[in-house]
């Protein structure tokens, strides 16, 4: 019954319907166009690999690029398993501090007063300005000063304090969480922290979401580079440009590497936007 | 143990430093340090030696030498600045749009979210670096001019009567739709966790008066979710002028290991630095008069 008064009330023509789904599709095309591209390359024997110029689909599928690339891997002078639970200690332990501190920090920059508030504001939107490659000196010397490198401390820190995620979490909380409730739950006797743990967040959690995908992507990304020199603390993708670096003859290891790199966030990515669905129903406010 | 009394404000001012410190004290180790550690280097000369580095401060030679000395500095700046002033709108009106549509309940909606995201993952870190991304490139750059072909696209625009200044932005526009719809992968999502944070009831109130979609639309999503226009059109200046694959970026990026040395680009940052922070101020001024909707 619902359904049938829903379906009156959208009053949207069929052409323009046609329109969105030409326009989506063209964009859909475009973007998903080199995943297409990499699957097929990472079952190419390695005769089609060299063609010229590429061929987009393959033609004799194979998975001699996996069990190479999986040989290799079994040859490797540490054990695959601790360059992934390397990778795995730095994302959960990044992510994690990243989430708890900026939004902690966005609440308090969001719901309250103090004195100096809008000197930080304006600090974080100006740290957001600098690009990160341009720091790189300054914050090798910073990470050299506390002892850290060739820690995972080295990688796992800065993550923590990386703006972006402070700055999403303080404007969804700008916008979205009414400074009504928050004040009712106060007269309830509610404490601070509770109030952020138990309203606050729920309520953003589309937003902070959004910046678990955003930092998952890149601290996946990440392979230790100028600060960890101990192989056995490197994370996997370290390990697997290794591996694809190894020469020419090592291209179609190489596509398949790079299909592995790409399988994981696009899972993350999957699972998570399952979890936004379910908030919809549940982050009205009364 | 017995605390002073405090006031009520003190109290509260504390509860919220006590918020902020965790955060606080790693942003001053990892930004702001090191961006005064960057001006002292830009007023000097840095020399590496066995022990270390030297500086000599040099006063504003180094500023003197990127602005009037270094012949590609000038032009690199204005190109960056202005392709990414042509690129705002057009990622902000694609983005929201996008958005909009992917947040209808339809089959393969995730898929369809993965496929507009699908351009952060590819670009990024390890998979952007293997080799068969410039391959990939290629097949981009060729697929974009087919689905778009050129001239026959420009004189069909003008022969809708269009204003040509209007017409010279569109084709502006859709040379750079590669980008655009790269840049817009961000943005398209946090759009979307805007609109899923819109409270469901106000649809239903809608709907028990009787709205159109298209009212539901103009007086519900859109000023809703216009806050989040200003924060998505200050990430993409941001991560468009720092992304390592920005013009400006790279050029500092080798300007540190080969010609002017570390002071000079130390002062070309900090020169690029402020004109992001003039653009920045700029958009903030237009967006929040025009389109944000405040309580």
């Amino acid at each position: 019954m619902k359904q049938t008064l829903y379906k009156k009330r959208i009053n949207r023509s069929l052409v323009g319907d046609l329109g969105i789904f030409v326009f989506l599709g063209a964009g859909a095309a475009f973007t998903a166009l080199p995943l297409v591209f990499a699957v097929s390359n990472a079952f190419k024997p390695l005769n089609e690999l060299f063609l010229f110029p590429p061929q987009f689909f393959v033609r004799n599928p194979t998975l001699q690029n996996f069990a190479d690339l999986f040989t290799l891997m079994g040859q490797s002078w540490i054990p695959m398993t601790r360059y992934i639970s390397n990778s795995l200690l730095i994302i959960i332990l990044g992510m994690a501090g990243n989430l708890f501190f900026g939004s902690l920090a966005a609440y308090a920059l969001s719901k309250h007063d103090f004195f100096g508030k809008q000197t930080i504001n304006a600090l974080i939107v100006l740290s957001l300005m600098f690009a990160p490659a341009v720091l790189r000196i300054p914050n090798y010397l910073t990470i050299a000063f506390l002892g850290w490198i060739d820690t995972y401390w080295a990688v796992i820190v800065p993550a923590w304090s990386s703006t972006l995620g402070l700055y999403l979490l303080r404007n969804f909380m700008n916008a979205m969480v009414p400074i009504d409730l928050l004040e009712s739950a106060r007269l309830d006797g509610a404490s601070e922290f509770c109030i952020y743990w138990n309203i606050v967040m729920p309520i953003v959690k589309p937003a902070w979401l959004t910046l678990i995908i955003l930092t998952f992507q890149q601290l996946w990304g990440l392979t230790g580079g100028e600060y960890i020199y101990s192989e056995s603390l490197k994370p996997l993708p370290y390990a697997l440009d290794q591996i694809v670096k190894g020469g020419v003859a090592r291209q179609g290891v190489g596509s398949a590497a790079a299909l592995i790199m790409m399988i994981v966030p696009i899972i993350v990515f999957i699972i998570n936007q399952s979890k936004i669905v379910e908030t919809m129903s549940t982050s009205g406010i009364k | 143990m017995k605390l002073p009394k405090l006031g009520l404000t003190t109290k509260k001012s504390l509860k919220g430093y006590l918020y902020v410190s965790p955060f606080l004290i790693g942003f001053f180790a990892f930004f702001l340090i090191p961006l005064i550690q960057t001006v002292v280097f830009s007023l000097s000369e840095l020399k590496i030696v066995t022990t270390g580095y030297t500086i000599t401060p040099v006063g504003l030679d180094n500023y003197n030498t990127a602005l009037f000395v270094d012949p590609d500095f000038v032009p690199t700046l204005t190109n960056t600045v202005i392709n990414t002033l042509i690129d705002i709108p057009a990622i902000l009106i694609f983005s929201f749009f996008i958005a909009v549509v992917l947040n209808q309940k339809f089959r393969g909606r995730t898929l369809a979210r993965l496929i507009f995201f699908l351009p952060v993952i590819l670009t990024s870190g390890v998979v952007a670096q293997m080799e068969i991304n410039d391959v990939m490139n290629q097949a981009l750059v060729q697929d974009a001019e087919f689905m778009l072909g050129g001239q026959h696209f420009v004189s069909f625009l003008l022969g809708l009567n269009l204003p040509p200044a209007f017409v010279q932005y569109i084709v502006t526009v859709v040379d750079r739709i590669g980008p655009v719809i790269e840049a817009s992968a961000i943005p398209i999502l946090i759009f979307l966790a805007g609109l899923q944070s819109i409270p469901p009831d106000l649809y239903e109130v809608a709907d028990v008066e009787g709205i159109t979609g298209w009212e539901k639309f103009w007086m519900i999503t859109f000023p809703l979710v216009s806050p989040m226009i200003l924060t998505n059109a200050i990430f993409i200046i941001i991560n468009s002028f720092t992304s390592p694959r920005n013009e400006m970026v790279r050029f500092i990026g080798e300007n540190t290991w080969s010609r002017g040395g570390y002071g000079v680009s130390a002062a070309m940052a900090l020169l690029y630095f402020l004109s992001i922070g003039a653009i920045l101020a700029l958009v903030v001024l237009v967006t929040s008069r025009r389109v944000v909707y405040l309580e």
